[in-house]
């Protein structure tokens, strides 16, 4: 009997809802809000500091320039640019020759369409365990491999080409485009590096520039050459520049001045042992231009003021969520309010006020059901497929 | 079979008042409550309903002294065994036609909505004309319809007694006759007695008793 009375109850309340979409979907949302912003706020805190720690906790030194260890860290663990000063290839040279760790180059900040571009070494892969879905790893000049995510947004697989996208693209004495062939794609490996395009150290440093190619200056028109001396040959703008590395001119590219001092953004360093990180990290101590920094203990630090903000919001949250119940509250005894003759008709057919209040508890029980239900679809669609998009919107910010 | 003794209603306001000495209606009756506006014909059907309670004297209805049953009884005795139809029809609706028939059973976990319940408000839409409509909703109805359902709806639990406050006010001439025709209709089949407030004089011929209430109401 009872359980009939409640179901008719709640047939009740439905229809009474649906016949109000507009103001019960309003209602819906309101409460969702109320309900959700809390839940997802403190699913997703977890789930970033989590991931944020994890990718940091895997990379166990970082060496780059003095100045904010929170910029080199975004900038080299999540290719997040924030203009940190560069390194020299000298600096890789270095860390190998210690012999305590082996030295992986990064070069950062420059852009492939909109995802980062990261020149690096083959090591790079192997250290953070990244493996191919299709194709191959890059082999020459001119050559990328792109991640996951990056490969599926842009459309693109082995065989495809992709250019380089400098900031100086609208400044003519600036550096151009360079297309890359496409000669990979990484399985997922849900991080940034999904959202990455790889190419050799080389190869970046041509895309921003220091390194090109041309056509061969002993077979140019003789009106290209403007003076020869001591073996250094002057040419004007006539000569043909390269903007695609390939078989046919791969010889033709080259690099000017002195390899060792070319940019590099960072240097991951992975020591042989406990004992060779801390010989090494002891080597950079003192250094009044560099840092080596763990960046774990970065991460840990972004954390907590995530955490501080956190609490912050909460309080906040909680504010904006009691104004919302109550303006939930008003609005239902408003609308009981004028719903006046349907009450009386109900107490002149003889309902009980047990049964009245029961229908009137059962909207107010499927409106915060569904809102409780929405609620947590969202925490749980923003924990599952949140994380990397709410990651970059932390790294960008901070 | 309605009986009222001795009864005395006042509203705590004071300026009412009904006196009923005797007053007795047969089972199976039609009856019609006239009088004046003001003079007590809509708190009679509240006092044999038990919606109001009177200061003094019994009400029995179909068997039952209502007075002397607490406020939750007396819900429970109306929507079992009354049937109510309103001047304003008082239809819901979020509900459809079908639904709205069906409401009663929905606010008592005594009227059980069965496929038998659910067979008599097919029955009684088709003996009232309004089967057709039961997927509309109210508002998709003329007044006439409307108060077709609002019948159906009184009608529906099978309940001894009809009351029924000024059921054809709204509705034009013609409607009104066929609205009335179908409520007796219905009554005779079913057996049921029929208390009707009225300020239709044309109409009491059709009634086998009249009730005058201005005789024992009004405003001092």
């Amino acid at each position: 009997m009872g359980r009939h009375a409640v179901k008719d109850s709640l047939y009740l309340a439905w229809r009474y809802l649906t016949h109000q979409p507009a103001k019960t979907t309003l209602l819906v949302l309101a409460l969702t809000t109320f309900l959700g912003l809390p839940m997802v706020m403190r699913a997703m805190s977890s789930v970033i500091q989590r991931s944020l720690l994890a990718r940091a906790e895997a990379t166990p030194l970082l060496l780059g320039k003095k100045g904010s260890s929170l910029d080199l860290v975004i900038e080299s663990l999540y290719f997040q640019p924030k203009g940190v000063e560069a390194l020299t290839a000298a600096d890789v040279t270095e860390v190998d020759a210690t012999g305590l760790a082996q030295a992986i180059p990064l070069r950062t900040g420059l852009m492939s369409r909109t995802f980062p571009l990261v020149g690096t070494t083959l090591d790079y892969f192997s250290f953070r365990d990244l493996s191919l879905s299709s194709g191959r790893m890059l082999a020459t000049l001119g050559e990328c491999v792109l991640g996951a995510e990056a490969a599926q947004e842009l459309d693109l697989g082995p065989g495809d080409a992709v250019t380089t996208s400098p900031s100086t693209m609208f400044d003519l004495a600036g550096v151009y485009p360079l297309r890359m062939r496409v000669v990979g794609v990484l399985a997922q490996a849900h991080g940034p590096d999904d959202r990455a395009v790889f190419v050799d150290l080389k190869t970046a440093w041509i895309a921003e520039g220091l390194g090109h190619g041309h056509q061969d200056l002993a077979t140019a028109a003789g009106d290209v050459l403007l003076k020869s001396k001591n073996d250094v040959t002057t040419a004007n703008a006539k000569l043909v520049q390269y903007n695609e590395i390939s078989e046919a001119n791969l010889d033709s590219f080259h690099f000017h001045g002195d390899a060792e001092r070319y940019p590099v953004s960072a240097v991951i360093a992975v020591p042989a042992n406990e004992k060779s990180g801390v010989l090494l990290r002891g080597r950079f101590l003192d250094d009044s231009t560099r840092q080596l920094l763990r960046p774990a203990q970065v991460v840990e630090g972004l954390n907590d003021q995530i955490f501080r903000f956190e609490r912050v919001l909460r309080i906040i949250v909680s504010t904006v969520g009691a104004a919302t119940g109550l303006m939930f509250l008003l609005v239902m005894l408003l609308s009981w309010r004028l719903r006046a003759d349907e009450l009386r008709t109900m107490e002149r057919l003889g309902c009980s006020r047990f049964k009245a209040m029961q229908i009137m508890g059962a909207e107010v029980f499927l409106m915060v059901g569904t809102s409780v239900v929405a609620a947590a679809l969202f925490g749980l669609l923003m924990t599952q497929y949140g994380e990397g998009w709410l990651q970059n919107l932390i790294l960008r910010g901070s | 079979m309605i009986e009222l003794r001795n009864v005395l209603f006042r509203y705590a306001e004071g300026a009412f008042s009904l006196e009923v000495p005797a007053l007795r209606v047969e089972t199976a009756a039609r009856a019609a409550a006239i009088g004046p506006s003001g003079s007590g014909k809509t708190t009679l059907l509240n006092l044999v309903s038990g919606i109001e309670r009177p200061a003094r004297g019994e009400v029995h209805t179909g068997g039952t002294r209502v007075d002397a049953l607490s406020p939750a009884e007396r819900r429970a005795f109306r929507i079992t065994r009354i049937g109510f139809v309103f001047q304003e029809f008082l239809l819901l609706d979020y509900l459809d036609v079908r639904q709205n028939i069906l409401y009663p059973y929905r606010l008592h976990p005594e009227l059980r909505l069965d496929q038998e319940a659910r067979d008599r408000a097919e029955r009684l839409a088709e003996g009232l004309g309004v089967r057709r409509l039961l997927d509309r909703r109210p508002d998709e109805l003329s007044q006439g319809e409307r108060q077709r359902v609002a019948i159906a709806r009184a009608l529906v639990t099978s309940p001894e007694l009809i009351l029924a406050d000024e059921p054809t006010g709204n509705l034009d001439p013609v409607t009104k006759n066929e609205v009335l025709d179908l409520l007796f209709e219905q009554c005779d089949a079913l057996g049921m007695t029929l208390l009707m407030v009225t300020h239709d004089h044309a109409l009491l011929d059709r009634f086998t008793q009249v009730i005058d209430v201005s005789k024992w109401g009004g405003t001092p």
